[in-house]
């Protein structure tokens, strides 16, 4: 096979799903190209191809001749891009707004006038500003509807830009026709350069808000500092540590890991003992105890004691890398979901051509002279303001309204998805759970305890605030400690604390192996007096507060709440017990979860996914919603739709009523759309449509749907 | 009435010279961050301006 090679390019112009399957046909056109898969929720190409037959300026070429822009996926190229679009918005937003409302100002007299109350001449002049009005907000604001519309021709796809660009390109090409035709047109009909300008002012400001809320996530996802750590300490030869970038660490390195920082590559540890933090690559919640000799991964935390390690796998091999290939692999097979207005895009322009060639051979036959006329009447009507402003509108109040309550949307659509959510995957470890363990239980282990086991968990507490172990730590914050004044105290990272109270004796807090018992029962930790085991403890794992009663009110919400860990399975079990979840399965790989949300899409489920860890990230990225903890590892919040920053379960559960009301409201608009155009266009055919009504009802449809739509954000 | 073919015309220039001054404010970077100078006094390490007093004046009482 020969070489090839490989990139991620962010694409910017692309306003739909069809523009994605238009850009991949392009790529897959050049030369050379070997493969292309181009995501429009991630605003993202892949591209494989052959060096030796095309080069990457070839490429960048051919998406700027399919009408898009690319960039490589680094941050800062990304940044600019979006700065020029979020210049290029307000610039085209701004002229759209300003225009409309000096278009308004002169469109006015001739609307409340009476008739034959303004000269011809001074309504020829009036007609005429509009029509300079217009010029920079048809030529400008609206190139993107045009743009976005003759692509979607090009592609043979009907979105929901081209009835908009048919409509605004007929209705000022027949009230240009007005102004410059003869007087007594004029006086008959009017021009609709208000209505067609406000349509783009709306249109673009829905457009502008929707690209600042995306910005505002990619902002928030970029500043999100990655796991890796950037430089690690390496030991030479001599002894001597020093600080060097990752990137020059080779295979064999000796590494110094200080206490709470990453490990920087996949290896063994060589000298010392510690606990290692795991649970965002596996989901163990349970940090697991190295030794020498022991294999440690890249990205976990060191949370027990300095030690020593030598490297074996570095950047691209380790086992976080290979997670998040698997993750860029999952990105592009997401299914992709025709958004709603999308789907009412293609019969909306049929149904409308249909009715104006019908207008005009039936006019042909009654009055020829007014055959164009009623023709045109019939597609200005129809003009798609209340059709293409009805998603949008609805989907970004909701957004907005979910921001408030701690939920940060980044792609609107997935309002629309989570509304149809039939299954909700959730992770275990860092989503239900805090991660934190919770002393839940102590038993006593010897006849001598029973009935003072409070006493000795109270001087079992004061030894565990010695450590900064998890488990001593969760003992801590359980029992209040004692007055007993230790010395000696001696920690063994990974096993245990050691130290003498006043009365000499020896007292020892650590795991049931060091302290010979047997580790059964669920008894984790063990405290003993010389040598004899007399206390207990068990641990839970903290919920989060509200999950319960989120997850029952998502059950009500006829969700099927289904739970994927790659923890403990009996830990597993526990806590979907406390939650009443009854699917749930633990000790599962990244490929083993991205297996099972498959399965679920393969039988036409809508699934969303809500998850924490780089382990959650290849489901993320593949999930119909994603959602991600802010709490969570950078590359899973990379992924996902929306960013739980609250940390609260019971946010979702507002989350999803809230879609489900955009999505009533969605529907409401549309109805609206289809009520206002089944009114309009008999009016229009049969040639009774006085003008003025016209236009009031072409702003007045827009308007309806933008406050109802504003309903949701209150 | 016959001022109208002076106005109009006048008032879509105006228009035409808000929209040239919209763009040259845009293109300098003024609305790239809004919030950003808003906040810009709250920073502790902002440099105090030639003409700021470094303490309000005591009054007089």
């Amino acid at each position: 096979m020969a070489d090839t090679a490989a990139a991620t390019l962010r694409i910017t112009g692309m306003h739909c799903a069809a523009c994605a399957d238009t850009l991949e046909a392009a790529l897959r056109r050049v030369p050379g190209i070997l493969a292309a898969s181009v995501s429009a929720a991630g605003q993202a190409a892949e591209v494989r191809w052959d060096p030796a037959r095309v080069g990457p300026e070839a490429i960048a070429q051919a998406v700027r001749a399919a009408g898009y822009d690319a960039a490589p996926d680094t941050s800062a190229a990304a940044r600019r891009l979006r700065k020029r679009e979020a210049r290029v918005g307000l610039w085209r937003l701004f002229v759209a707004g300003l225009c409309a409302m000096q278009i308004m100002m002169l469109a006015e007299p001739v609307y409340l006038a009476g008739p034959g109350e303004i000269a011809p001449e001074y309504r020829r002049l009036l007609a005429w500003g509009q029509w300079t009005l217009s010029l920079p907000v048809l030529l400008f604001s609206a190139a993107p509807m045009f743009a976005g519309a003759w692509r979607s021709l090009k592609s043979r796809r009907i979105g929901m830009d081209v009835p908009v660009a048919l409509g605004l390109a007929i209705a000022f090409l027949a009230s240009t026709g007005v102004v410059f035709g003869p007087d007594a047109a004029l006086l008959r009909r009017e021009v609709y350069f208000d209505s067609l300008s406000m349509f783009v002012a709306f249109l673009l400001a829905g457009r502008y808000l929707e690209m600042t809320a995306r910005h505002r996530a990619e902002t928030a996802l970029e500043q999100a500092s990655s796991r890796l750590p950037a430089r690690a300490l390496r030991i030479a030869p001599d002894g001597q540590a020093a600080e060097v970038p990752i990137d020059a660490l080779v295979a064999g390195d000796r590494l110094r890991v200080p206490l709470g920082e990453t490990f920087p590559a996949d290896g063994i540890l060589c000298a010392g003992a510690t606990a290692a933090d795991e649970s965002l690559l596996t989901g163990e919640s349970r940090p697991a105890t190295k030794a020498v000799g022991d294999a440690v991964i890249a990205g976990s935390i060191n949370l027990g004691a300095p030690v020593e390690m030598i490297a074996e796998r570095l950047g691209a091999d380790t086992r976080a890398e290979a997670i998040a290939a698997l993750m860029r692999a999952a990105r592009t097979q997401r299914p992709a979901l025709l958004a709603v207005a999308d789907r009412w895009a293609g019969p909306f322009l049929w149904g409308i051509l249909a009715l104006s060639i019908g207008a005009f051979l039936a006019w042909q036959r009654i009055d020829a002279d007014r055959a164009l006329e009623a023709a045109i009447a019939v597609l200005i009507v129809t003009c798609p303001c209340a059709l293409s402003l009805a998603a949008p509108t609805a989907l970004l109040a909701a957004a907005s309204r979910m921001g408030r309550g701690g939920l940060l949307v980044r792609d609107v659509n997935a309002i629309e998805r989570l509304a149809r959510v039939q299954t909700l995957f959730v992770d275990k470890t860092g989503t239900l759970t805090t991660g934190e363990p919770a002393c839940a239980r102590i038993r006593a282990l010897a006849a001598s305890v029973q009935g003072g086991a409070a006493a000795f968990a109270e001087k079992g507490a004061s030894l565990a605030a010695w450590s900064s172990h998890p488990l001593a730590k969760a003992i801590h914050r359980r029992w209040n400690p004692d007055a007993t004044v230790w010395c000696a105290i001696e920690e063994t990272p990974g096993r245990g604390i050691a130290a003498r109270d006043e009365h000499g004796d020896r007292w020892c807090l650590g795991s049931p192996e060091w302290l010979g018992w047997p580790a059964s029962g669920g008894i984790e930790v063990v405290l003993a007096r010389n040598g004899t085991p007399l206390l207990g403890f068990g641990f839970t794992e903290t919920l989060r507060e509200d999950a319960v009663r989120a997850i029952q009110r998502l059950h009500d919400d006829g969700v099927a709440v289904r739970l994927l860990s790659g923890d403990d399975p009996a830990r597993v079990r526990r806590v979907a017990a406390a939650l009443a979840i009854e699917d749930a399965r633990g000790g599962l790989s990244p490929e083993d979860k991205l297996a099972a949300l498959q399965q679920a899409q393969e039988a036409r489920e809508c699934v969303a996914m809500i998850g924490d860890g780089i382990n959650d990230a290849p489901v993320l990225a593949r999930a119909d919603v994603a959602i991600a903890m802010g709490a969570g590892a950078a590359l899973a919040r990379s992924q996902a739709d929306a960013i739980l920053l609250s940390n609260r379960l019971g946010d979702v559960a507002d989350a999803r009523l809230l879609a489900r009301r955009a999505l009533r409201v969605v529907n409401q608009n549309l109805a609206w759309a289809v009520v206002y155009n089944a009114t309009c266009v008999p009016l229009a055919l049969s040639g009774h449509l006085p003008a003025w009504a016209a236009g009031l009802g072409m702003a007045a449809s827009s308007l309806v749907v933008v406050l109802n739509s504003m309903r949701l954000a209150r | 009435m016959e001022s109208l073919y002076l106005l109009v015309p006048l008032s879509a220039l105006l228009v035409l010279a808000l929209l040239g001054l919209f763009g040259w404010a845009l293109n300098a970077g003024q609305f790239d961050d809004l919030e950003r100078e808003g906040q810009r006094i709250l920073g502790a390490d902002s440099p105090l301006d030639a003409d700021q007093a470094t303490s309000p004046p005591l009054s007089e009482e």
